[in-house]
């Protein structure tokens, strides 16, 4: 880093500067609202990006209001930015954790996305307290699922066992996927039965995570996807698994498979064998 | 509206290329020879900005044959086909690589937005495709071809068990890393790791492999040229280092000639990955049969670069009309001035401008005539991205080049040096340098929060000290596939030179040099089993340690005795790893300095004003105890989370005040310097003692110490840990007050 002299000798220089809505960093309050008005989330992203280190009052309203906005990716950049200011993060994050307790779908979305994007871990106890609500929606909980997912700390499990169980396929789906993204998470076997999963999706996310995970219990069910299973998404999952656990025992269904009729299958089937000791 | 957009740019493509005509009849043309070209059309689409997005996703791109590869050529699709399977038919491909036999194509692709980018090879002859297994939870991308049957790709599969991949702070991505994986499926290798990215692997004609490395150490932000050996072992500098760049950024490079390539230049982000073209000449350039190529003398501090497209931005502002920016270039000949294949967009290609305007980049393939600067229209689908043509056409496989590696490691590297003393960067005072420290880098994957602190640093860790032996050289064990960075340091501890960038090694690889930062120019015979280090024996910096134990003990980090001696050598410094600041700073601040600087108005304690541009202002007073105190502006808390004694002397977050016009009276002191111990204001200050070989009362600098006024005097442990401190970044979070391992 260098002095300070210089660093505001080098802004006098670019203020000086025509061109300062590109000038290095150079974000403003304007150009943010400019791209908020013209909905574009990669503009919007790029200016808040812009306004990383920007100290800027007038940016706070507008950058608060994006942490409501109907775009993931918005809402995730908008947090980030307010990560960047963590006395103003905690602040915000006061009034997201009240808004998971008591705040409709629409609000919990919200907020469960901003306390995961802040990894604002002290909001964990009522992440937990939230998924277990009966009267929110699939995207509320798919945001809670997400919040654990970025802060991947272990606390999360709770949230990430319950989603399993949910109704919504795309929620268990997605509490599948973020299982093994939990630091020290070591075990695979609330996974498992989800191998059996009715939606397809599932299965696959199970097959890889319990694959990933080493998880010799699954082979069962691995061998019974790889063969029968009607997804050819699954069926690679399933053989990509089992040259994981390497187990001589599933050597005929891998070798079956080498002849599947999907491309997925075929060739992992086939570097699986190779695996089996 | 954004069809009559779209329609309005393409017109303005065609204009600007009226009256160039049509040369595919020319068989002497650039491509005469040329029977077929590659093409992939990925739709178009506006959210790859920055050069390391790897994730976008739309369902639709092609992987297409023109025949002949003119205007009018007969355009074939390759995959995705109803033959190929109905699993494929919302793929998107984001890359791809022709074999040296041109018989097959890999290329990577999503089959669906809830699935990851995989490794597909497509069989030409028979339109046969077939996943190559990878880890379906993972993304793999940007695969080529290697030699005896290889493929290596780019993935955010994470090489070390149980850890997470490092993130990119800056553009909140996992990062990606090279890998490497047989053509069967078999064999799959996950490469050493950088702290950031590395993306855009190419093969060259020496067999080694060119990619993009995103530096980011600190001040360091810039995706610099590397080489690795096929085997991802021993990374050397290519491009762009040393202030030898044309940009920020050089990346998707393709080998001109022996130690000349063509690559985009330009800046990280919102530049849809395109830029200008330039030339790299890596060594002394000559001339053969019309061939320039610069293979002799290869080197970063010889080479050099011509700007092929002079008038498109080499930084991230919108580029103009009729000027654009290109994707990508493939080369067709070897001349002064090269004819290429490019992929090239008209119009402002800058992803917040385009966005506002609810455009997307169209990019087009053209011939780029170089010397003339002029391009001929090849194929553009208003409707597609037009990229990464290149021509189906066998070539010759460069050499299958591998590195040894040594088993008697037990899975850690060995990194060494020849005689450190040898160095272009600073002239060393012969005897000034103790031993060499080395550092891990880690990011916010293992818990922390967006930020180690308000210096912009990544976390980092003490591995160990390796001692210099007399003729200069030495040896150290490290974990392999851990990014490392590297400083000299003198008998006080304190960093005469630090290396500014993360580098990593494999399991099992010895990394010697010949300095610390050799001259590149020079040849340099490695042979470490010459040099005292070898007859020591390297120090072992953790090199077997796990993760979780890279970190100092709490009761080690409140001992401020720690730092003994034995047989008239300091012990026990060995045992401070990373520089938590409340765990390890603040208990000396407590002991030793509260007593005056506790945030009272004094000369102890300066006060600063900061005004903003309206004329609120407010003041901050120098306070080195640990408690929390707001300093607001504009509604901003400035001092944030830190405590008053991290604020007091990191300061702010200078970017804060720079780019909100802030103005601050007195001068805002910043008493630790990242990285610079040795010109960090608290550091001159206390005067630390001499701590190597054995501590002793020899000062580091001729001015008197605090402690020589009767304030109290530091131990040889709080010494070490203020200089730790600055020399690792001035960091607040470190592993030893992870806020990701407490309960909640």
């Amino acid at each position: 880093m260098t002095n300070i002299r210089t660093k505001i000798a080098a802004v006098a220089f670019m203020l000086l500067a025509a061109t300062p809505a590109f000038a290095g960093k150079g974000g403003s309050a304007a150009l943010i609202n400019s791209a908020i008005q013209s909905r574009s989330v990669d503009a919007i992203i790029a200016e808040v990006e812009r306004a990383e280190g920007l100290n800027c009052g007038e940016c706070v309203q507008l950058i608060t209001n994006l942490t409501e906005d109907s775009r993931y990716e918005v809402r995730e950049v908008a947090a980030w930015w307010f990560a960047k200011r963590p006395a103003m993060a905690k602040m915000l994050a006061e009034g997201f954790v009240q808004d998971l307790g008591s705040g409709n779908s629409l609000a919990v979305r919200n907020a469960a996305d901003f306390l995961g994007a802040t990894i604002t871990f002290t909001s964990l106890p009522q992440l937990r307290s939230a998924i277990t609500r009966t009267d929110l929606n699939a995207d509320a909980k798919l945001a809670l699922v997400r919040a654990v997912k970025v802060m991947a700390h272990i606390d999360g499990n709770f949230v990430l066992l319950t989603a399993m169980g949910d109704a919504d396929a795309s929620v268990r789906a997605a509490a599948v996927n973020a299982w093994r993204e939990i630091r020290g998470q070591t075990s695979a076997s609330p996974v498992v039965a989800l191998l059996a999963d009715s939606d397809a999706t599932v299965r696959a996310e199970a097959a890889t995570i319990v694959g990933a995970m080493l998880d010799a219990t699954a082979r069962p069910s691995l061998e019974r996807l790889l063969a029968t299973d009607t997804s050819p998404v699954v069926r690679r999952n399933a053989a990509w698994a089992l040259g994981k656990l390497g187990q001589i025992g599933s050597r005929d269904v891998l070798y079956a498979a080498t002849s599947d009729s999907s491309g997925l299958v075929r060739m992992t089937a086939k570097a699986a064998l190779a695996t089996l000791r | 509206m954004k069809n009559i957009k779209s329609i309005a740019i393409g017109a303005a493509l065609v204009t600007a290329a009226g009256g160039m005509g049509c040369g595919g009849d020319d068989n002497n043309g650039p491509l005469g020879d040329v029977d077929a070209l590659i093409v992939l059309q990925r739709p178009k689409r506006n959210d790859m900005g920055d050069i390391f997005q790897y994730t976008s996703y739309k369902a639709g791109a092609r992987l297409v044959k023109l025949s002949p590869p003119t205007a009018d050529g007969k355009l074939e699709t390759l995959f995705p086909t109803p033959a190929q399977g109905t699993e494929f038919a919302a793929a998107d491909v984001s890359g791809y690589d022709i074999s040296f036999d041109a018989k097959t194509i890999v290329f990577s692709a999503k089959l669906a937005d809830n699935q990851r980018y995989g490794l597909f090879v497509l069989t030409l002859d028979s339109g046969n495709v077939e996943q190559i297994p990878t880890d379906p939870g993972r993304d793999y991308v940007t695969p080529i071809f290697l030699p005896g049957d290889r493929i290596m790709f780019t993935t955010n599969s994470v090489v070390e068990a149980g850890a997470k991949q490092h993130m990119d702070e800056y553009e909140r991505g996992t990062t990606l890393q090279l890998g490497r994986i047989n053509l069967d499926g078999t064999g799959e290798e996950l490469g050493p790791r950088n702290l950031s990215h590395r993306t855009f692997p190419t093969l060259v004609s020496d067999g080694r492999v060119m990619f993009t490395n995103w530096d980011h150490l600190g001040g360091m932000n810039a995706g610099h040229l590397l080489f690795v050996n096929q085997d991802m072992q021993e990374l050397r500098e290519g491009f762009g280092k040393e202030a030898s760049g044309a940009s920020n950024s050089t990346l998707k490079a393709q080998e001109i000639s022996p130690g000349r390539f063509v690559a985009i230049a330009t800046s990280r982000d919102r530049t849809i990955q395109s830029g200008a073209l330039i030339d790299i000449r890596l060594g002394t350039p000559s001339t053969t049969d019309g061939v320039l190529s610069a293979a002799r003398n290869m080197s970063e501090a010889n080479a050099s670069f011509s700007v092929l497209t002079p008038d498109v931005p080499r930084g991230r502002e919108p580029s103009a009309d009729t000027v654009g920016r290109y994707y990508d270039a493939y080369p067709l000949n070897a001349k002064e001035k090269p004819d290429l294949l490019v992929a090239w967009a008209d119009g402002p290609v800058e992803s917040s401008v385009l966005g506002a305007a609810n455009l997307s980049a169209d990019f087009g393939v053209y011939l780029y005539d170089s010397a003339r600067q002029s391009r001929l229209p090849i194929l553009n689908d208003p409707e597609m991205w037009d990229i990464f043509a290149r021509p189906l056409q066998t070539r010759t496989a460069p050499p299958i080049v591998g590195s040894a590696t040594d088993a008697s490691l037990g899975g850690a590297a060995l990194i060494g040096a020849l005689n450190v003393y040898d160095s272009t960067m600073k002239d060393f005072t012969p005897g000034s340098i103790y031993g060499v420290r080395i550092i891990e880098g880690f990011s916010s994957e293992e818990g922390f929060p967006r930020m180690f602190g308000s210096t912009m640093f990544e976390g980092q860790a003490q591995l160990g000290l390796a001692k210099v032996a007399s003729d200069g050289s030495w040896l150290a064990k490290v974990p392999a596939n851990v990014p490392l960075a590297m400083q000299a340091i003198d008998n006080f501890g304190m960093s005469l030179l630090p290396e500014p960038v993360w580098f990593s090694a494999r399991a099992g690889e010895s990394r010697v040099c010949g300095g610390c930062h050799e001259d590149r120019v020079k040849t340099t015979t490695v042979d470490p089993g010459l040099t005292q280090a070898f007859a020591i024996g390297p120090t072992d910096a953790r090199a077997t340690a796990l993760r979780n134990t890279r970190l100092s003990s709490l009761a080690d980090l409140a001992n401020s005795n720690l730092i003994t001696t034995q047989n008239g050598k300091t012990i026990g410094d060995e045992r401070l790893v990373g520089m938590a600041w409340d765990k390890a700073l603040q208990p000396v601040f407590d002991a030793k300095c509260i007593s005056c600087h506790d945030g009272t108005p004094s000369a102890a304690n300066p006060t600063y004003s900061i005004t903003t541009a309206d004329g609120a202002s407010v003041q901050w007073t120098f306070d080195l105890r640990g408690v929390k105190k707001p300093l607001i502006i504009d509604g901003m808390d400035l001092a944030g989370e830190w405590s008053a004694s991290y604020f007091s002397i990191a300061g702010p977050d200078m970017e804060a005040l720079e780019r909100g016009n802030l103005m601050v009276s007195p001068e805002f002191k910043v008493y630790m310097e990242p990285q610079n111990a040795r010109g960090s204001i608290l550091i001159q200050k206390v005067n630390p003692t001499q701590l190597y070989p054995a501590p002793s009362a020899t000062r580091a600098f001729p001015t008197s110490p605090h402690s020589s006024v009767g304030y109290p005097e530091l131990t040889s442990t709080e010494f070490l840990k203020l200089i730790l401190a600055a020399d690792m970044g001035v960091n607040f979070y470190a592993r030893e007050n992870n806020p990701g391992v407490n309960t909640y």
